[in-house]
C-alpha cells in the first residue's frame, strides 16, 4: 500500500517534471535537432538551388578534390595556429600586469583593454579596414616614426592581409579572454606567491610555475572557445579583405557563404562543409582536453 | 518592485506583438513590392516609373525597397530555397551575369513574360540572357555599355589630345599611360586585383567570355582571355596603375584625382559626377581594344533587369506594370537618361532627343549619343550561370600573374579550378 503511494507520487512527480521541460525540450527539438538532422540530410544532396539530387557521400569525396575549399581549410588553421597562441599569451601578459597591486588607475585599463569586445564586429572591421587602407592611418604612423619608406600594402597583398586579420581579431578579443584570466587570478591564494617570495623566487618563475599551471583549466577552456570561434571566423574577412586577395584570407564560413549566396547556390555542398568545422571543433577540444589531462 | 517590472515586460512584449501583426497579414489586394539596389540609380527609377504608372492606375500601390546588393541576393536565395513565398517581393532586380544562375537554380520561381513583353524592341543580347528553355522571362532594364572616361586638364598636362584616345589598342593605352606618368605623376588607372571587372570588359570587347554558349567551359583557347591578363600585367608592369580595394577605392581613386582614365560601365557616370568640383574635366573615348581578331572598341559591364516572381498574387499586374512602362514609354527613358544617366536596352528610347544634350560636365561632350552608338556595337556573348565562379578563381590567380607565373600556366590553373568549382 505504503509502496503503490510512493509509486503514484513518483508518477505524479515525474509527469509534472517532463510537463516543466517539454516545452522547452520541444523547442530544442524544433530549433536545435531538428535543424542538425535536417542538415546532414541535406549534405547528401546537391544540385542548383531547388534542382537537387541525393549524391550520397559525393560532396565528401568533392571536397578532397576542390583547391578552394583547401585554400580555406588551410588559411583557417593559419589564423587558429598563429592567432590563438598570440591572442593567449597577450591576454596572460595583461592579465597579469592588471593583477599586480601596484597598478594605479586599473579600472580605467581594464575596461580600456575589455572594451573591444563589446564592439559590433562589423562595425570594427570597416574601421579596420580603413585603417589598413593603402593611405590609411596605420601606413601614415608607421611612415611617420620611420619604420616604413614604402607604404605596405596591407589589403592587398596576400601575407599582409592575413597580418591585418589576424591584428584585428588580436584587438578584438584579447580583452575578452583576458577577463577569464583576471578573474581566476584574483582566485589564487595570495599566501603561495608569499611562500614563493620567501624561498626568493623571481616574479618570472612566479609567472611560468604558479600562476600558469594554476589557471590550466581557465586556459583550456579560452582555447577551447577561441578555436571554435577562429574556426567559424566570417566577418572580419569578409568586411576588412573579402576573402581576398588571391583567396590568402578566405575562411570556412566565408566558403560556406560564397556556396549559398555568390556562386550558384548549391546548398547541399554548403551544409557539408559546415560538418567539416563541426568535425575539426569537435576533434582540436579533445585533443586540448587530452592535452590538459596527461600534463596533471 | 521586480512584479511590477515583470508585469511591464509582458505588456511591452504583447503590444510588440500585436504591432507586428498587421504588417503580416496583407493589407492591400493591389500592393507591389519592389526590390532593388542603388539609390541614385535603380530605386529613383523606379520611383519614377511608379509615378508614371500611377496615373492610369490609382488602385495600384507599389512599393520601392532599398538593399545593397549582396544583401538581397542573400535574401533572394534563402526566401527561394526555403520555400516561403510570403516574403518574397512582386518584383526584384537581377544583374545580368545572375540572370541564368536565378532562373536555373529556382524553376518556376519567376514568370515567363513572353507573349506580354515585345521583346523585339530590346537588344538581343538582353532577352538572350534571361531566355530558359524556350520561356523568355524579364523586363531588359539598363546597358553597361563601356566607355574610357578620362581627365581632360591630365592628359592635357601630358601633352595628349583627346583625339589621340579615340580607338585605340590597349597597348596604345600603355603607352600613353608612361606618358601620364612620366609627366605629371599620376597613374593611368587604378587596378583591384580582387575584382576582374577589367578582364571582363576586355574578354566581351573581342566577342568571348568565360563560356561557350552550350555552357562549357571557354578558358584553355580563349586568345581574348589570355591577352587581358597579358595586358592586365602589362599595365601593372608598366607602373602606371595605383592599387585600390573594392567599390569604394575604384569611385574615390577617380573622385580624389588619383587617376588619369576609369575604364567602366555608363552606369559609373554618376560616380564621376560625384566629385562636383571636376565639372568639365572629364570627357568619354571608346574602349580601347585588344589588338586580336574579333577585337573591337565596344564593350559591356554589368548591367540589370526587373524579374516578376510568380508566386505573387500579382503577378499580372506587375508585369503589366513593368511592360507599360518600361517597354513602351520613350519619355520615360529619356527622362531616366537625363536624370539618372541611364542608357535603357530598349531600342526605340535612343531616337529620343536627350540622347542629343550635352553634358556640360563632361566638357559640353554629347556622350549619351556617343554610348547609345557604341551600345549597338558591343559584341553580344552569352554569361552562362557561372560567372561568378570565373571571376573568384581569376582574382584568385591574378597575383601570381603579377609576380611572374607565365600566362599559360595562369590559364591551365584557371581552366582546372573552374571546372573543379562548377560541377553540380
Amino acid at each position: 500500500m505504503h509502496k503503490n503511494n510512493r509509486n503514484g507520487f513518483d508518477r505524479f512527480y515525474d509527469v509534472n517534471g517532463w510537463a516543466f521541460v517539454s516545452l522547452a525540450l520541444g523547442l530544442i527539438v524544433l530549433f536545435m535537432l531538428y535543424p542538425i538532422a535536417s542538415s546532414l540530410w541535406l549534405s547528401l544532396h546537391s544540385g542548383k538551388g531547388l534542382v537537387v539530387k541525393f549524391v550520397g557521400f559525393g560532396n565528401i569525396i568533392r571536397l578532397f578534390h576542390d583547391p578552394v575549399f583547401h585554400t580555406a581549410l588551410w588559411n583557417t588553421f593559419i589564423f587558429l595556429i598563429i592567432q590563438v597562441p598570440i591572442m593567449i599569451f597577450l591576454a596572460l601578459i595583461t592579465a597579469t600586469c592588471l593583477n599586480s597591486p601596484d597598478l594605479k588607475w586599473r579600472g580605467f585599463f581594464r575596461t580600456a583593454i575589455f572594451l573591444p569586445c563589446v564592439t559590433s564586429l562589423v562595425a570594427y572591421s570597416i574601421l579596420f579596414k580603413s585603417m589598413f587602407a593603402y593611405d590609411g592611418i596605420v601606413n601614415s604612423f608607421f611612415h611617420m616614426v620611420g619604420i616604413i619608406d614604402q607604404p605596405i600594402p596591407w589589403l592587398s597583398d596576400p601575407f599582409w592581409s592575413r597580418v591585418a586579420i589576424i591584428a584585428a581579431i588580436t584587438w578584438r578579443w584579447t580583452g575578452y579572454n583576458m577577463i577569464f584570466y583576471l578573474a581566476a587570478m584574483q582566485n589564487i591564494d595570495k599566501s603561495i606567491y608569499e611562500a614563493a617570495k620567501l624561498e626568493g623566487v623571481t616574479p618570472r618563475q612566479c609567472f611560468f610555475n604558479i600562476t600558469i599551471p594554476l589557471l590550466k583549466p581557465v586556459i583550456l577552456f579560452t582555447s577551447v572557445v577561441s578555436t571554435i570561434g577562429t574556426l567559424q571566423l566570417f566577418d572580419e574577412p569578409m568586411n576588412i579583405t573579402a576573402g581576398g586577395p588571391a583567396n590568402s584570407t578566405l575562411t570556412l564560413s566565408m566558403y560556406i557563404y560564397n556556396l549559398s549566396f555568390k556562386f550558384v547556390p548549391n546548398f547541399g555542398y554548403a551544409a557539408t562543409v559546415s560538418y567539416v568545422i563541426v568535425i575539426f571543433a569537435a576533434l582540436l577540444a579533445l585533443v586540448q582536453f587530452k592535452f590538459a589531462k596527461e600534463r596533471s | 518592485m521586480s512584479n511590477k517590472r515583470t508585469f511591464n515586460m509582458l505588456a511591452v512584449t504583447l503590444g510588440m506583438t500585436l504591432s507586428v501583426l498587421p504588417a503580416i497579414s496583407h493589407a492591400a489586394d493591389k500592393q507591389l513590392t519592389v526590390w532593388a539596389w542603388d539609390p541614385n540609380f535603380n530605386i529613383s527609377i523606379m520611383e519614377k516609373a511608379k509615378e508614371i504608372y500611377a496615373k492610369d492606375h490609382p488602385d495600384v500601390k507599389i512599393k520601392v525597397e532599398d538593399f545593397a546588393k549582396p544583401d538581397l541576393e542573400q535574401k533572394m536565395h534563402t526566401v527561394l530555397a526555403s520555400g516561403m513565398t510570403d516574403s518574397l517581393p512582386d518584383i526584384v532586380l537581377i544583374e545580368d551575369y545572375n540572370a541564368q544562375k536565378f532562373l536555373t537554380s529556382y524553376p518556376d520561381a519567376f514568370s515567363p513574360m513572353d507573349g506580354v513583353v515585345d521583346y523585339k524592341e530590346f537588344s538581343p543580347y538582353k532577352t538572350q540572357l534571361m531566355t530558359v528553355n524556350g520561356h523568355t522571362y524579364g523586363m531588359p532594364f539598363d546597358s553597361g555599355v563601356t566607355g574610357l572616361y578620362y581627365r581632360r586638364d591630365i592628359i592635357a598636362a601630358a601633352g595628349i589630345k583627346p583625339e589621340e584616345l579615340n580607338n585605340i589598342t590597349w597597348d596604345r593605352f600603355i603607352e600613353l599611360g608612361k606618358q601620364v606618368k612620366a609627366k605629371t605623376g599620376k597613374a593611368m588607372l587604378s587596378d583591384d586585383p580582387s575584382d576582374p571587372n577589367m578582364v571582363r570588359i576586355l574578354m566581351q570587347s573581342a566577342g568571348t567570355w568565360y563560356f561557350k554558349p552550350d555552357g562549357s567551359l571557354n578558358i584553355k583557347d580563349n586568345a581574348a582571355l589570355k591577352e587581358a591578363l597579358r595586358l592586365q600585367k602589362a599595365m601593372v608592369d608598366a607602373g602606371i596603375t595605383t592599387p585600390s580595394v573594392g567599390w569604394s577605392g575604384r569611385v574615390s581613386a577617380a573622385n580624389k584625382g588619383d587617376v588619369a582614365t576609369v575604364t567602366n560601365g555608363v552606369w559609373f557616370i554618376p560616380s564621376i559626377k560625384a566629385a562636383a568640383d571636376q565639372a568639365g574635366k572629364w570627357g568619354v573615348a571608346p574602349t580601347p581594344r585588344l589588338n586580336i581578331a574579333g577585337g573591337s572598341n565596344y564593350s559591356n559591364s554589368g548591367g540589370s533587369s526587373w524579374y516578376v516572381l510568380s508566386a505573387s498574387p500579382n503577378s499580372k499586374q506587375a508585369i503589366d506594370f513593368l511592360n507599360s512602362t518600361f517597354s513602351k514609354d520613350v519619355g520615360f527613358y529619356q527622362r531616366i537618361l537625363t536624370e539618372n544617366g541611364a542608357v535603357g536596352t530598349f531600342l526605340k528610347a535612343r531616337t529620343g532627343a536627350a540622347y542629343q544634350t550635352p553634358d556640360s560636365f563632361f566638357g559640353g561632350q554629347k556622350i549619351y549619343s556617343d554610348f547609345a552608338t557604341w551600345l549597338a556595337k558591343v559584341p553580344e556573348v552569352s554569361y552562362g550561370q557561372y560567372t561568378y565562379e570565373a571571376d573568384a578563381v581569376i582574382a584568385a590567380l591574378l597575383p601570381s600573374l603579377y609576380q611572374g607565373t607565365p600566362i599559360d600556366d595562369v590559364v591551365t590553373q584557371i581552366d582546372q579550378q573552374l571546372a573543379s568549382q562548377i560541377q553540380p
